[in-house]
């Protein structure tokens, strides 16, 4: 019997359960009563900037070329030639996959084919499958994923604020890498990153929806029993991360396309949060982004009436153990003067003090948003992945979320200098 | 008006769609509708501004307030929707129905004075939707085969109307466009958790069914499929574009189609091209490496179905080649086992995940109402539709189907 534990939110009225199986492998059942949909999802803590590791059966460092991780996840999610979207499919199960920058995630929905969906998912991640011509041949349809990101004004303004901000950080370099290094990959090299990544103390599986959970956890237990003497090496995983300056590479980065509505990224490169401050950094931000840019802000109000912004101005936060950024984005035919107004407005509002009741408004709001958003599956999950890369509590975000003060608004804003701050453009041809 | 309740206690909130649903007769109403839905959205007489609404509504814990046009089939529905937690998940226990619903009424019966100025900032805004259109490749090789198969009819009107009579339109068109709306027919749908709330359709039968003025209109009662028969005809549309990737779209008709044919269409698509196991899925990606994109979408109240894929323009003619083979399998009845089984299976699935939503819920009866005439149908019961439906029932229907417009967006960059 595994020993399981339990969190509680009352807020969402929700619970987590949590075990370690025998090999080390993290479990995480969050319980939905009432649900039909259930999500069964397996992960690595493994993503796009993982490309400079000790591999673990030789012990020699090894560079990898970039998209690899994003290669690797398209080719274990295939069974001898059958692709896996396709033979959940056939059960009537819909699945996909996911690479980021620091994790890659395989997943499935069901309503009624939970059992098999969890036997075909581990059966997937624990019997890799790589040969020569499987590996061309993929080439091939990465190739054609690459060139409609390329076409994609949305996802280049972001990559190119990331190139901006980064010098050396392989955060910078497309998730799925480019063409011509993935011309390089090999069913070797994949071997080496499944081997090295993919071991029960590197990964973890979540369940979101109406299961037993004792049921479950044994389910996956015993799935994962059927490939015990494939287990891989389970020496500490050691990755080196580029040395990063603290200086921008570039001021800012603008590209022409044939779009009719330019796209604006500003961002403002951080030093490293560890852990829970990234967590607390996120919420900041996201009230920041309420408060400052939202459309009950008076600087909204502002670009609205004169024509400049149509549509919402967002900030973000992003960070891990190796990036730590703010990212605000916007459209507007007239992007330059919007980028100025929102520069001098930044500056401005580090002097300003924090509106009492604007702050506690939008603390309301946020409760209100938490709880409106636990009728979504889908906020479950990425709760506990957040938690899970984070090394926290699944319910820690409620928890500070109550405790975020208007000095931490402060502190954070005056963060945000010109020195560190990227601009990115997307313009009409 | 008509209101119809979904109650399920395994949500924490609760969905109000107010839905003001006409037929078009003449398709210049997208337009002034269009600009009209962004004003009502953005202020009233008592909120004046934006601003004053996100208070209010984050005042309220959060409370979503959207307002949305949408057509269905040939029919303009202009939807006021709210969102908000039930009281009993509220830390401090406080009742937000009455709240809600008096914002709403607000909302849609106290409209601000608008004038030229606020007129012509909504306009801008409208202009931009438009002229913004071509930025979204797929979404804009989709929606030119919708154009193409319904021509004329209001269906195959761009959602935010035409550039030329947007920038006409003055204050008085956008009045006129108001007094029609409010006179329009009007369907009410709750759907979420509805515990503690056992009369709530009355609650809000008294605080709008005095503004109902067309109180015996009924959305079942507009037709929703208007043809025009000179768009029976097959097309070839090409379009350049600056881009790396082209998009092939392509135009289906259904002809002499019956409603009953819906669930025997929706496994005819499904097998088709809207899962991994698809023809289209299997042959034009996995097999011949044509395209990451491919999908088919069945548009129930229109009888037509669009393939669309994203293609490097070089593979044009053997990408519509394999499409045309797989409609050509589709007639001869070569559908495999595996490939209706898990086509009718995945629709089951679906099915029942639309439970979990109480957006889609609330989108499912009123779609029922309009093609069916019939809110009562459950979800288990169109189930049990899908389960009925045989190989020889797709086969039949798929010797109606013909390819009658072929639309590409051609990207010029060499890679």
């Amino acid at each position: 019997m595994n020993k399981i534990a339990v969190m509680n939110s009352q807020e969402l009225g929700e619970s987590t359960f949590t075990t370690t199986l025998p090999d080390g492998l993290e479990v995480y059942i969050c319980k939905k009563q009432g649900f039909s949909k259930k999500i069964g999802m397996f992960g690595t803590k493994y993503g796009s900037v993982d490309n400079d590791f000790i591999d673990i059966n030789t012990n020699k460092r090894t560079k990898v070329p970039d998209g690899i991780a994003h290669f690797l996840e398209h080719k274990l999610f295939e069974k001898e030639g059958a692709n896996a979207l396709d033979l959940f499919s056939k059960m009537g199960v819909s699945s996909n996959a996911y690479t980021s920058f620091d994790q890659t995630v395989y997943f499935f929905e069901t309503s009624e084919k939970f059992d098999e969906s969890i036997e075909m998912l581990v059966k997937l991640i624990k019997e890799p499958y790589f040969t020569d011509e499987n590996v061309q041949k993929e080439q091939g349809i990465i190739g054609q994923e690459i060139s409609m990101y390329d076409d994609d004004p949305n996802f280049m303004v972001y990559f190119n604020a990331l190139r901006a901000m980064y010098n050396q950080n392989p955060v910078k370099i497309d998730i799925a890498g480019t063409i011509e290094s993935i011309s390089h990959i090999t069913k070797e090299l994949l071997y080496t990153c499944y081997n090295t990544f993919y071991s029960p103390q590197n990964m973890f599986f979540i369940v979101v929806g109406d299961v037993d959970v004792e049921h479950t956890i044994n389910l996956i237990e015993e799935n994962l029993k059927k490939y015990e003497n494939k287990n891989l090496p389970k020496n500490k995983i050691q990755k080196f991360r580029t040395e990063e300056e603290k200086k921008i590479a570039q001021k800012e980065i603008v590209q022409k396309m044939d779009i009719y509505l330019p796209q604006l990224c500003i961002g403002y490169k951080l030093d490293l949060a560890e852990g829970k401050e990234i967590l607390k950094n996120e919420i900041i931000v996201n009230i920041i982004s309420d408060m400052y840019f939202s459309k009950q802000s008076d600087f909204f109000e502002k670009e609205y009436n004169s024509g400049k912004v149509n549509d919402s101005i967002d900030m973000q936060y992003e960070g891990s153990d190796s990036f730590s950024h703010v990212i605000i984005s916007t459209l507007s035919t007239k992007i330059d003067e919007v980028e100025k107004d929102i520069l001098e407005y930044i500056e401005k509002i580090k002097n300003m003090p924090v509106d009492d009741e604007m702050f506690n408004i939008i603390k309301k709001k946020k409760i209100g948003e938490a709880i409106l958003s636990s009728d979504n599956l889908n906020v479950s999950y990425r709760r506990i992945i957040d938690s899970i890369l984070n090394k926290t509590d699944v319910y820690y975000q409620i928890e500070v979320l109550k405790g975020i003060t208007k000095e931490d608004i402060r502190n954070f804003l005056n963060k945000l200098t010109i020195d560190n701050q990227v601009s990115s453009k997307i313009i009409s041809k | 008006m008509n209101i119809y309740k979904i109650n399920n206690n395994k949500f924490k909130s609760i969905y109000i769609s107010y839905n003001f649903t006409q037929e078009v007769s003449d398709t210049k109403i997208f337009s002034s509708y269009a600009v009209l839905a962004s004003l009502m959205a953005k202020s009233s007489k008592k909120y004046t501004t934006q601003k004053d609404i996100e208070k209010y509504l984050n005042s309220l814990y959060g409370a979503n307030f959207d307002v949305n046009i949408e057509k269905f089939g040939d029919l303009y529905n202009l939807e006021f929707r709210v969102e908000f937690v039930n009281k009993k998940f509220i830390p401090s226990k406080e009742e937000l129905l009455e709240k809600v619903l008096l914002f709403l009424r607000e909302m849609i019966y106290n409209p601000a004075d608008w004038t030229q100025d606020i007129l012509d900032r909504e306009r801008d805004f409208i202009l931009q939707r438009i002229n913004e259109r071509k930025d979204e490749k797929l979404k804009y090789g989709i929606q030119r085969a919708e154009e193409l198969l319904c021509k004329g009819e209001p269906f195959g009107t761009y959602l935010y109307g035409e550039k030329d009579v947007v920038e006409k339109l003055e204050v008085y068109d956008i009045n006129g466009a108001y007094n029609r709306l409010i006179n329009n027919s009007l369907t009410v749908i709750i759907s979420g958790n509805l515990d503690g709330y056992d009369n709530i359709e009355n609650d809000v039968e008294k605080i709008f069914k005095q503004y109902d003025r067309n109180p015996n209109s009924k959305i079942e009662n507009l037709k929703y499929n208007i043809k025009k028969q000179e768009n029976y005809k097959y097309e070839e549309v090409k379009e350049i574009q600056d881009t790396t990737q082209s998009v092939l779209s392509l135009g289906l008709r259904i002809k002499e189609c019956t409603p009953k044919d819906f669930y025997v269409l929706n496994v005819y698509n499904a097998i088709l091209g809207t899962t991994p196991s698809s023809k289209l899925f299997q042959n034009v990606r996995e097999k011949e490496s044509l395209a990451y994109t491919v999908r088919s979408r069945y548009y129930r109240f229109k009888d037509i179905i669009v393939i669309y894929a994203g293609i490097n323009k070089e593979n044009y003619s053997k990408a519509l080649e394999v499409i045309k083979m797989q409609l050509e399998d589709m007639r001869k009845g070569n559908i495999t086992d595996i490939e209706f089984k898990s086509a009718r299976d995945s629709l089951l699935a679906d099915l029942l995940e639309w439970k979990d939503s109480k957006v889609a819920m609330a989108k499912m009866k009123l779609s029922n109402l309009i093609a069916f005439k019939d809110a009562d149908i459950s979800i288990d019961q169109m189930r049990e539709e899908i389960k009925n439906v045989k190989i020889e029932d797709v086969t039949e229907v798929a010797n109606k189907i013909e390819i009658e417009k072929v639309f590409l967006l051609g990207g010029e960059i060499d890679e």
